[in-house]
């Protein structure tokens, strides 16, 4: 019999070979929901999900028997696609269907008459859910395909490249007149031994020589909004004004390059600087973070920096060999280093209650993953490039872990680098010399002599500083991104979604989620490349129907849903008038809705519900069981 | 079975991404565990107001286990927001004199086993005792 | 002879693990056709098999699940299971795999999984997938949440007593069949092989195996996951709840002696992870890591490892030189204390040997792809683009190019998806024009 306002239920019950009626009288439960009102026909088969199976539901559905299905079997995981293909076959909406566990939730866990009794019980809940339930489909967002890659370093070049390769086209912006980033300040890489600036040189040419993709130097994002697919960013361009720039641009000038060349330890110039300032906007389906990092600055006094001039940092060291090239000496303040000294952890693994925040008052209780084998590269190249000069380092842990890179810390053995370890407890103290031919001491608490305490004079310390993020306040707050205690951005899940951001079309690429090395960064710039052509490459988003749905005649615009709703411009609220009386009305947005259902909650009038899973349903399932 | 019928019924909110596969996994299992419970699939339990718990009881469950992802809730701020909806309801129980405990706030994952039949067969013990008083 | 039958994809992507799903979905998504091959009866690899995982704590299961089902459920992926990769070849422009069905012995179609064949069986086997801990039967369903849901009989063991095939509800037992022969043609495959743990009998030092109560870093996975062996935490000889449990670090990596120079990346992590685990379920025990390097590299991994310190985990720099049998089935670790000095002796009541990772697949002879000398396929521009292999169209993903953890595994098979979609789309316009 139909329901009243004309709810033909059908209800199918599967025997699952006697997985189900072994336990449950599948009989009994069908000839019991017959009764149910709106149930047209009860059926039973030895298995459901069978073609057979699926045949019976097909044909009450053609022969307009039943216009509701209701498929009582194993776990809705392992078949409500099935049913609801079957369904959508048959010509009727797909989410015209519910679905009764009556194998994992009962036969396999209850026995006898209970169990019958309780899958009943289930069956008829179903039943009162399908019949409040509406066609749904799902929800179609126009998106265009077209990104936009914050940041010109390799991680932001090899992002655009892909996007392009894979037919979107890109928008890349870098902040700074160059592109390279922090790759540009490094010379041969580990374990490779490529030099840093072929690389840069090499994805450069690639990404100007592409005409999918425009480039943008000197250029910042001011404005964003709108939501995957639908993003509309404004774009400052102007000349530079920070200190740094402007003294990159004078080396970059002094060195003779022109455009398009590189300058070790500047990067690689693509364009004119403009002269002068210049807004532009941009429709754009998705926005790739690529923003980077930078080095640790280690505070005053922190091993001796600032206070001593032997004392230097990593990449200052690397720029010193790389210009010695040509003296052929190692050479600080025109004295020969005969004995260095390399501390590793230098801005990295702080443990709160041991050590004191840096100079930016943050405590990095991170790993910055790829000091370990730089430092040890360091190292070989001056026992190999000056065997007169000793090395010394001092670490907490080697941490070499990529492929390769053990090798370095073997070599390093071999080329007679002495290492000390420390505790935290107990780091190296820098002390200056009196009267001694070097000019610094360094003592620590050594660990590999069983804490024997040692002393060394040498005339260079390096500190081995770790990667910080690049600041990039004004973005997050503009687009309102997550980040980590470490002050990264942090992802969705770190295996679930490991370079997606919570809201959806905003991807992350390499050292703005967390220290990487290059090859960690572009894969990471390459796996968003591939999230950004799943989310446009069909030139629209499907989402799921389970959003929420407001019923404006119920609606009394208290603004209650509003508030509550965790995501931004999900659900907005504008005031009109009419009659001379002011009428709010509240409006969703489908795609920003992640269908969580708080705002249901908090509907003095239940004009809000979460289609596919309303109150109304719940409330009827509820009877069901009750009444039972 | 008469003794069946007065059975207090037990209505669990169990989320789609933790606790309702969990509770499939204890079927795999073939762990059994009292027939008086219901099991409704939810997408985030935030979704229901104080209300219906209320309605719940008024319509005659003894006991509401509501089984959440916990931290790990898939939807941003959807567990806080739950775990303050559940203090509310608590207060409205406590002035209707309804005993808090047939309402329970949990996390359940998708093979915690054991956890889920502690908390149902827990629940079942209380509503026992409550509804034989 | 009937000819052999033939399937045409875009892609086919070699292993069904975590890198081989992650690839495959992130292509599936842009609307290619894919074929996962994998040569075990269920698609999920390693990582379905582990317990909690780093740094999250997430169970393993709540995280590989909804990856395997979406795989299953996806209208671009077709999932080959239980199947040989007999050969990997570029003919021309396309790549041709050649594959062997291994017999189940059980038809697919009819299997409704419901394990009757299973608790019909009269034969117990030592079960592979809980580390050798306990028994699985002949006719079995590989593990709890294995897809696809059938049953597997494995023909070394069964008695032929016929009893599955008695029960079997849907008549789906079929002790003829026969492996079957098939080719998968696509225009680009992707290397998901992953890995296998360096043997624990290798190390003559470690008691080649033969201690009691020295078990693997997979052992004790299986021994803390939810449907694990013993469904608590036992030592295997005798059921004893172990008052203290030593874990030894690069019991397979970081060693010449072994031929395994590298280090394996994630036993530090995983090591850590599992002494947490162990200490919430049993709260009294001692649990000691014998370490060399403490090497907690990834994102929130550092913290991760301070807190395990901060939980009362005894962290010991040490290198265990040997393992022997110690009195009442305990183990006794012999090692150098770099901290204090000298050498000492422990005894544990059980020992977990932190294993390392080895290449799960060789290709020669198989795919003429080339690997370096850590056996690992190797990654011809490791820098920009660490997908790339030295044959064209072949990609690869994961552990297949060295030990990787699990984040890092899922980024490159984005990274891959990336390559492998690229190289389709430019070969496709470069067709067309």
């Amino acid at each position: 019999m139909a329901s009243e306002t004309g709810e033909k239920v059908g209800v199918y019950i599967c025997y699952c070979g006697g997985n189900i009626s072994d336990h449950v009288d599948v009989e009994k439960v069908a000839e019991n929901v017959k009764e149910v009102p709106g149930v047209a026909v009860a059926r039973t088969n030895m298995f459901m999900c069978s073609d057979p199976g699926q045949e019976l539901i097909m044909e009450d559905i053609k022969n307009g028997v039943v216009n509701r299905v209701v498929v009582a079997s194993c776990a809705p995981a392992l078949h409500e696609l099935t049913f609801r293909g079957a369904i959508q076959r048959a010509g009727m909406n797909p989410y015209l269907y519910d679905h009764a566990n009556i194998r994992e939730q009962v036969s396999w866990v209850h026995h006898g008459d209970a169990a019958t009794d309780k899958a009943a019980t289930l069956v008829a809940a179903a039943i009162g859910k399908a019949k409040h339930l509406k066609p749904l489909s799902p929800i179609r967002v126009d998106a265009k395909n077209h990104a936009t890659v914050i940041g010109g370093g390799l991680a932001g070049l090899r992002a655009a490249r892909d996007l392009s390769r894979r037919g979107t086209e890109v928008l890349l912006l870098e902040k700074s007149p160059f592109l390279g980033g922090q790759a540009a300040q490094l010379g041969k890489l580990f374990p490779t031994g490529e030099n840093a600036g072929d690389l840069i040189k090499q994805l450069a040419k690639e990404v100007s020589d592409d005409s999918n993709i425009t480039l943008r130097a000197c250029a910042e994002i001011i404005k964003s909004e709108g939501y995957v697919g639908n993003f509309k960013i404004t774009v400052k361009k102007s000349s530079p004004t920070s200190e740094e720039y402007i003294e990159k641009l004078d080396t970059f000038g002094n060195s003779k390059a022109g455009i398009g060349d590189f300058v070790p330890f500047i990067g690689l110039c693509p364009m004119e600087v403009p002269s002068q300032t210049e807004e532009f906007t941009q429709d754009t389906g998705a926005v790739v973070f690529a923003t980077g990092f930078k080095t640790y600055i280690p505070s005053a006094g922190e091993y001796g920096y600032g206070e001593y001039p032997e004392v230097i940092t990593l990449p200052q060291l690397i720029r010193m060999m790389a210009r010695g090239k040509s003296g052929g000496k190692l050479e600080i303040n025109g004295k020969r280093i005969r004995r260095a000294a390399l501390i590793h952890c230098v801005g990295s693994r702080h443990i709160p209650g041991i050590h004191e925040p840096g100079s930016d008052g943050n405590l990095n209780e991170y790993c910055s993953r790829v000091c370990c084998s730089a430092t040890l590269q360091a190292a070989n190249e001056i026992r190999e490039k000056h065997p007169e000069t000793y090395v010394f380092e001092f670490y907490r842990d080697i941490r070499t872990y990529g492929r390769g890179h053990e090798a370095y810390y073997d070599r390093a053995s071999q080329n007679n680098v002495i290492f000390f370890r420390f505790e935290p407890e107990d780091p190296p103290v820098i002390e200056k010399t009196d009267g001694s031919q070097y000019p610094l001491k360094i003592r620590v608490k050594d660990m590999l002599t069983f804490g024997e305490d040692i002393e060394a004079e040498v005339d260079l310390v390096v500190l081995s500083v770790g990667m910080v993020p690049n600041d990039i306040s004004d973005l997050v707050d503009m687009m309102k991104l997550p980040v980590g205690v470490d002050r990264f951005l942090l992802e969705v899940h770190p295996k679930l979604q490991p370079v997606e951001l919570a809201k959806t079309g905003i991807l992350l690429a390499g050292t703005c989620q967390a220290p990487m090395d290059i090859g960690e960064a572009c894969s990471a710039a390459q796996a968003a490349s591939s999230k950004v052509a799943t989310l446009l490459s069909r030139g629209y988003v499907e989402l799921d129907p389970f959003v929420a749905e407001i019923n404006i005649e119920k609606c009394t615009g208290t603004g209650n849903c509003a508030d509550v709703c965790p995501v931004e411009g999900a659900i907005q609220q504008s005031e009109t008038e009419s009659d001379g009386e002011k009428v709010m009305h509240t409006r969703i947005n489908p795609a920003l809705c992640t269908g969580c259902g708080i705002c249901v909650a908090v509907c003095p009038e239940n004009a809000i519900d979460i289609n596919g899973w309303t109150l109304g349903q719940y409330e009827a399932m509820v009877d069901a069981i009750a009444e039972c | 079975m008469a003794t069946q019928a007065n059975e207090g019924k037990i209505l669990i909110l169990a989320t789609e991404t933790c606790a309702y596969p969990g509770a499939n996994s204890v079927g795999q299992a073939h762990s059994t565990y009292p027939a008086n419970t219901y099991i409704l699939r939810v997408r985030a339990p935030a979704l229901f107001p104080e209300q219906f718990y209320l309605d719940c009881f008024e319509k005659g469950i003894s006991g509401i286990i509501i089984m959440s992802c916990g931290e790990e809730c898939p939807y941003e701020g959807a567990y806080h927001a739950l775990a303050k909806r559940i203090d509310r309801v608590y207060k409205m129980m406590k002035e209707r004199s309804l005993d808090i405990r047939r309402l329970r706030l949990t996390a359940i994952c998708t093979v915690c086993n054991r956890a889920f039949l502690k908390e149902v067969n827990q629940m079942n013990d209380l509503v026992k005792e409550l509804d034989e008083v | 002879m009937e000819s052999e039958r033939e399937m045409k994809f875009d892609a086919i992507v070699v292993g069904g693990g975590i890198a081989g799903l992650q690839t495959a979905l992130d292509m599936a998504d842009q609307d290619f056709k894919v074929a996962i091959v994998e040569k075990d009866a269920s698609i999920g690899g390693k990582m379905i098999r582990l317990s909690k995982v780093f740094p999250t704590l997430d169970c393993a299961s709540c995280i590989t699940t909804p990856k395997m089902a979406a795989a299953a459920h996806h209208e671009n992926i077709t999932i080959f299971t239980y199947c040989n990769l007999n050969s990997l070849e570029r003919e021309g422009d396309v790549i041709t795999a050649s594959l062997t069905q291994q017999p189940r012995y059980v038809d697919p179609v009819k299997c409704i999984g419901c394990r009757q064949c299973e608790y019909g069986c009269p034969v117990y086997v030592s079960d592979e997938e809980q580390g050798g801990l306990n028994a699985r039967k002949a006719i079995y369903i590989p593990f709890s949440n294995a897809i696809p849901q059938l049953a597997v009989l494995d023909a070394e063991n069964c008695s032929l007593c016929g009893k599955c095939a008695k029960v079997c509800p849907t008549d789906a037992v079929d002790f003829f069949q026969q492996p079957e022969d098939f080719v998968i043609r696509a225009d680009t495959a992707v290397l998901a092989t992953g890995f296998r743990l360096t043997p624990a009998d290798q190390k003559k030092q470690y008691g080649e195996g033969k201690i009691e109560n020295v078990i693997t870093s997979l052992q004790m996975e299986r021994i803390l996951a939810p449907h694990g062996p013993y469904q608590r935490v036992i030592r295997p000889s005798d059921g004893k709840e172990p008052d203290s449990v030593a874990y030894v670090q690069c019991a397979g990596s970081r060693d010449k002696s072994l031929g395994i120079p590298y280090c394996s990346r994630v036993c530090c992590m995983y090591a850590i992870k599992q002494a947490m685990l162990l200490s919430g379920s049993l709260p009294i025990a001692d649990i000691v890591i014998y370490y060399m390097d403490i090497r907690a590299f990834g994102k929130g991994y550092e913290q991760f490892y301070q807190n395990a310190k901060a939980m009362g985990i005894e962290f010991v720099k040490a290198k265990v030189a040997s393992i022997t049998q110690g009195e009442e089935q305990t183990v006794a670790l012999h090692y150098e204390n770099q901290e204090e000095g000298g050498v000492e002796t422990r005894e544990h009541d059980l020992v977990v040997l932190s294993l390392g990772m080895i290449p799960d697949w060789n290709p020669a002879g198989i795919c003429p792809v080339a690997t370096d000398d850590d056996a690992f396929i190797k990654s011809v521009m490791p820098k920009m683009a660490p997908a790339l292999t030295d044959m064209e169209g072949v990609f690869v993903a994961g552990v297949a190019t060295g030990p990787k953890d699990i984040v890092d595994t899922i980024v490159e098979a984005g990274s891959a998806a990336m390559e492998a979609s690229g190289y389709l789309v430019e070969k496709r316009a470069d067709h067309a024009a």
